[in-house]
């Protein structure tokens, strides 16, 4: 990294909780929030389990009371997640920076679309003969859709809702829809700090893969086949995870406390067709590891027989070894865009506290996968 | 070291054309693509017009990509005509391309209801949705994830170096090429391709903008329903297409003799982090995306001759880019021609920053200006110098290209004219 850039803040709003070093205790402990579903009947599906967030508010979070019957449940727990790492770094719009000077980057899943809204308006489309008439769904479909439906599917609204609650006015960006691209949101930030264009950086995730047409699409891409052959597999979670990033020089300037300098980050395409474990062992090459042994692992392995396989051939590969190593995936599920943001965060609550190198690997389903260093300052 | 960014290859799939010259030529010559929309019946919907990229079938592109052969989702074959395009026209070598990043533009998710209405519709529907489907429609997929176009050109070109799907709504089209130009000119790569792709021309998308009343309802006259700048303008236009173009490092362009259309000169993006639903405005946060390109651009407001402007028709939008320009350019704004290419176009929502920053390229490669048609009436708030009167002739240096994103996301692009 020409620039050093650390982390400052961490918000995360997960299955385990929403205090970055409880979630970390609790996941050391072996603790797990896998269950199956309470929100919808889970018997259809080859995967009988998710990771659930209980009794959230968004309330404390949205000064606009109105303003959260336009959010999703992924822009409300993105806007939750935003505030805690903001709070957590200390870091006000408007006073440590100027809004235009904070940088917005984050990922989304695969768009939330409600079932609950989705059946009245099909079934209100439909002729006769059962299928889709476009005549019915101007005169009858529409009437049947809430006119805020377009706030919930459009892909950028959950991002927009954290600039408009936090005042962020920096350059930004968003990536869709899977695991690799949380981490490309941190490195775009990192590009935007060390150039310059920004003084500091909000990055992370959101998602939501814990109701039924999540699932219905995970079963429909082949992603519960484990639990089809292995009967174990992924646990589909819900959550939003956002760190502050700046540079190192901002930051002790301001007096802030630092957990963690990213000191390598590493992205490679994974081509379909080519072995998994081939592209992970490209990964960490680019890292360029010492050979010294790391502090600890943040692993990506999220139950799914074949991607843990991977994971562990490309590290025993790459000779990588670490005395701490935990799997946060098998126990507060997949976050999926979310899930970069959960590992590198972790990561660096871990870096802080056994001091060394800190691995944490953003492998995850899509071609992008990436691993970051977290160094103790 | 900096290094300068070229753009050696372009293509594109619109309702004004299907090759970078044809779209051209309309848009010099002012003619609308707007028209009553075929691809559904919208006779009763409230919006019936859009622009429809006509005679277009997924066969034309399905023999390059049989890979994509099950693909419902127009986008995505509307892009991958366009991308192929692009990456002919930039003559590359194939085996470049697999040290090439690519960076795709999206907006929303394409949900077909005509797959899931019979099913809707049988006893206990509700109860057993989702059993329905997964035992009656195994095979087809209720959601295509918004990275699959960049999923097929990635596989199909061996594009390697780093795959991005941006969703930043309207701005989509203009970050993908900004980001494309920030990675090549820190010389971490040398080849990209970048540009969008959208279609909201189906019954839920068109249907759910129409409910936000932002969209023209003047189905009887398509070709002047969309007019930015204009006292009477009553809304923006949906269309459909893609964009993309091939940028590369100036080094590499001319050690393979490219033909070289404009220079990337400069990237900036804001936040309005005012209101989802309308721009703030004073044109504060549009503002701020100009000047940061044009500060990245290493330029002066002077420098800039020509803005080709984001423009939708909306009330609102057009007032507050109009303060904004003068914000970010000071006295320069009223000096400089603007145009909207909206008013030919339709609104893109992801392509459009990808498309106008195509007519950007070749404004300055063709040294004309097209116009911005349908002001009849101009609107005394929106008072730059709008080339309303037929295409213009122009010897400027630099386009500064707007997007600005629903939501209140903002991207602008600066490019310069290449002499070789």
């Amino acid at each position: 990294m020409r620039t050093r850039i650390v982390i400052t803040g961490i918000g995360m709003v997960t299955p385990l909780g929403q205090n970055p070093p409880e979630i970390l205790r609790a996941i050391e402990s072996g603790r797990s929030v896998i269950a199956p579903p309470t929100r919808f009947d889970v018997s259809p599906f080859a995967c009988p389990v998710c990771a659930e967030i209980k009794d959230f508010q968004p309330q404390p979070y949205v000064a606009e009371g109105k303003m959260i019957r336009l959010m999703n449940r992924e822009a409300q727990l993105a806007v939750a997640a935003a505030h805690l790492a903001l709070g957590d770094a200390r870091v006000k719009s408007g006073e440590a920076y100027a809004p235009d000077e904070i940088a917005l980057f984050g990922a989304i899943g695969l768009a939330g679309l409600p079932l609950a809204e989705i059946i009245p308006l099909v079934k209100a489309s439909s002729g006769p003969d059962g299928r889709f008439d476009p005549g019915r769904f101007g005169q009858a479909g529409l009437r049947a859709v809430s006119p805020i439906l377009s706030f919930k599917i459009l892909s950028n609204m959950p991002l927009c809702f954290v600039s408009i609650c936090e005042n962020i006015r920096g350059p930004n960006g968003i990536y869709t829809p899977w695991e690799g691209q949380g981490a490309q949101a941190v490195e775009t930030a990192i590009r935007a700090l060390e150039s310059g264009e920004a003084g500091c950086a909000l990055a992370g995730g959101c998602d939501v893969k814990t109701h039924e047409l999540a699932f219905l699409s995970l079963e429909q891409h082949g992603l519960f086949a484990s639990w089809q052959e292995d009967h174990v597999g992924m646990a589909p979670g819900e959550g939003a995870v956002f760190l502050v990033l700046e540079t190192a020089e901002r930051a002790i300037a301001r007096g802030a406390r630092i957990y963690a300098q990213v000191s390598g980050l590493s992205l490679r395409t994974h081509p379909s067709g080519a072995r998994r474990a081939d592209t992970f062992d490209e990964v960490f090459k680019g890292l360029h590891l010492p050979p010294e042994p790391l502090s600890a692992l943040v692993a990506a392995d999220n139950g799914d027989v074949s991607s843990g396989k991977d994971e562990q051939q490309a590290l025993s590969s790459g000779k990588i070894t670490a005395p701490t190593v935990i799997h946060p995936k098998k126990q507060a599920g997949d976050l999926f865009a979310a899930a970069a943001g959960l590992q590198v965060g972790l990561a660096a609550l871990l870096a802080a506290r056994h001091g060394g190198r800190v691995l944490a690997n953003c492998f995850g389903y899509g071609s992008e996968q990436a691993a970051l260093v977290l160094e103790a300052p | 070291m900096k290094h300068r960014v070229v753009i050696t290859g372009q293509g594109l799939c619109t309702s004004l054309g299907r090759s970078v010259d044809e779209f051209w030529r309309n848009l010099l010559a002012g003619h609308s693509g707007i028209s009553r929309i075929s691809l559904f019946d919208t006779s009763s919907l409230p919006v019936r017009i859009g622009g429809e990229v006509r005679n277009f079938t997924p066969g034309e592109v399905s023999g390059e990509f049989p890979e994509a052969e099950n693909e419902k989702d127009r986008k995505i074959w509307l892009g991958l005509d366009a991308a192929a395009a692009a990456i002919t026209d930039s003559q590359l070598p194939g085996d470049t391309l697999q040290n090439a990043s690519l960076f795709v533009g999206v907006s929303l998710e394409t949900f077909f209801l005509e797959d899931v209405t019979h099913i809707a519709h049988a006893p206990n529907a509700s109860r057993d949705f989702t059993r329905q489907i997964l035992e009656q429609e195994p095979r087809r997929r209720l959601q295509t994830p918004l990275d699959r176009l960049t999923q097929i050109l990635g596989d199909h070109y061996g594009l390697s170096h780093g795959r991005f799907t941006n969703c930043s709504a309207c701005a989509a089209g203009a970050q993908v090429i900004g980001e494309a130009f920030r990675r090549l000119r820190d010389g971490t790569r040398a080849v990209a391709l970048a540009g969008a792709t959208d279609s909201t021309l189906n019954p839920l998308a068109l249907g759910g903008f129409s409910l936000l009343q932002i969209l023209s309802t003047e189905n009887d006259q398509p070709e002047k329903a969309c007019r930015p700048f204009d006292v009477t303008r009553q809304g923006t236009v949906l269309a459909e297409g893609a964009a993309f173009v091939v940028m590369e490092t100036l080094e590499h362009a001319r050690q393979r003799g490219a033909r070289i259309y404009a220079e990337v000169l400069g990237y900036g993006s804001s936040l309005d982090a005012s209101r989802v639903t309308d721009p703030v405005p004073n044109g504060q946060g549009a503002a701020a995306s100009m000047a940061g390109a044009i500060r990245d651009a290493g330029l002066q407001p002077e420098n800039i001759a020509c803005v080709n402007a984001h423009g939708t028709g909306t009330p609102k939008n057009d007032v507050a880019e109009t303060l904004a320009i003068r914000q970010a350019l000071g006295a320069h704004a009223r000096a400089i021609p603007v145009t909207a290419n909206k008013s030919m176009t339709g609104h893109m929502i992801a392509t459009s920053g990808a498309l106008e920053a195509i007519a950007s390229a070749m404004t300055l490669y063709t040294r004309k200006i097209p116009p911005t048609i349908n002001r009849a009436c101009p609107d005394p708030r929106c008072d730059l110098d709008y080339v309303v009167e037929g295409c213009r002739r122009f010897e400027g240096r630099t386009v500064l290209s707007n997007s600005f994103g629903f939501g209140g996301q903002n991207a602008s692009l600066v490019f310069g004219r290449f002499d070789s």
